[in-house]
């Protein structure tokens, strides 16, 4: 299976080390866009193990904190044409991002770029497993409903269960009880967050199993709250593609 | 096995038409005459896009070995395109030929982008052994090269 790889580049024509060195792997499948709004396109779209962006510091990581905002999940590295200063690594660790600084000789920058692709094959949110039982008493597709009119539905009718979402990114569960959600996991994500991933999903599949409840709870919120900030928050990241 | 410069040509060629579909998405709405509204974010996107293809257009070309062939027709479009509210008053002539100009650069475009994708193809299901020993053997016998 390929790896996905979203290339933030604003000038790919000229500024293409990086790319050129992507270019050599067989496993790897690139998408390049140029800016930040063709980014959250493409990520709203498709799923991707992983993004790459590509400039000065300062811009990079500013681009890098707006896209870890919307895709909580996404392993976001930048590719930096100078240093970054310390304040800015210290931003980078809280939000999850690595840095990485282009080195001047060809062979470094070809271990730096292999060695952040080879942590997105061991990444938890690329493993799609599929497989379906018909027993389950709900199931559907995603490109039909989305999750949130699914989770609407299902917290209005008081339904205690667990939903289970398949799809390109990975698989994520949520847990209903009498009608509030109660926990939910996405990879190393859980709570609130997961949920606000889950969100944004466009395409995949879902089924849901009566009766099983979640020991953990990572929600404390109210169904509502959480579905007004999420569709709230949809809306900012269409906002920033002009949809 | 991969050839890097094929890559590198593959990418090119993807990256230019890519900004040539922009441009005529941002063309055909300024023709529409149902669509009255050019937003500045429209324009924007047009000054952008026209921009990338003035810097790129001349260096992919030569890179492609097009040059002679599309350059005056790509060149033709990005002067007579200068905003999406230009091209809304352009006479009818001028219309019909930033349409004909855009559509031979396009064409040219994409019949490389195929060849080029089938010269991959081809390349995948050969060993680099086999990929070296052709390059020698058409060398020694001084075979002509394939169009890559």
């Amino acid at each position: 299976m390929q790896t996905r790889l979203l290339i933030l580049n604003a000038d790919p024509v000229f500024q293409d080390r990086a790319l050129a060195i992507l270019d050599e792997n067989d496993m790897l499948e690139i998408q390049i866009v140029r800016n930040l709004s063709e980014a959250v396109l493409a990520c709203l779209g498709e799923s991707f193990d992983g993004l790459i962006i590509e400039g000065d510091p300062a811009l990079s990581l500013e681009q890098a904190t707006n896209m870890r905002q919307h895709f909580p999940s996404l392993v976001i590295a930048c590719l930096l044409y100078d240093r970054p200063d310390s304040e800015s690594k210290v931003t980078a660790r809280e939000q999850n991002i690595e840095m990485l600084p282009m080195p001047g000789r060809a062979r470094h920058l070809r271990v730096k770029l292999n060695r952040f692709v080879r942590t997105l094959d061991s990444h938890p949110g690329t493993a799609a497993a599929e497989g379906i039982d018909p027993c389950h008493s709900l199931i559907g597709n995603l490109n039909q409903f989305s999750a949130a009119e699914i989770l609407q539905m299902s917290c209005l009718s008081q339904r205690s269960g667990r939903f289970t979402f398949k799809s390109g990114r990975g698989n994520s569960e949520i847990y209903l009880q009498q009608g509030s959600v109660r926990h939910a996991v996405f990879g190393s994500l859980e709570g609130e967050a997961a949920v606000a991933e889950i969100f944004r999903w466009r395409q995949g599949r879902f089924y849901f199993e009566e009766g099983i409840i979640s020991q953990d709870q990572t929600v404390n919120r109210p169904w509502a709250h959480l579905l007004i900030d999420n569709l709230q928050k949809l809306d900012e990241t269409l906002e920033l593609v002009g949809v | 096995m991969r050839d890097k410069k094929l890559e590198t040509k593959l990418r090119l060629v993807a990256l230019q038409l890519d900004n040539w579909k922009k441009l005529h998405d941002l063309i055909t709405y300024g023709l529409d005459k149902a669509k009255p509204i050019v937003s500045s974010e429209q324009e924007r996107q047009f000054t952008e896009i026209r921009s990338n293809l003035l810097q790129e257009t001349e260096y992919i070309l030569r890179e492609l070995n097009i040059v002679s062939e599309v350059s005056g027709k790509a060149m033709s479009v990005l002067q007579r395109g200068v905003s999406v509210r230009g091209v809304r008053d352009l006479p009818s002539d001028e219309i019909r030929r930033l349409e004909t100009d855009w559509n031979s650069a396009f064409t040219k475009l994409g019949l490389i982008q195929g060849q080029l994708k089938a010269r991959r193809k081809q390349l995948a299901e050969q060993s680099a052994f086999d990929y070296y020993w052709s390059q020698l053997r058409d060398r020694f016998f001084q075979r002509p090269a394939t169009a890559h």
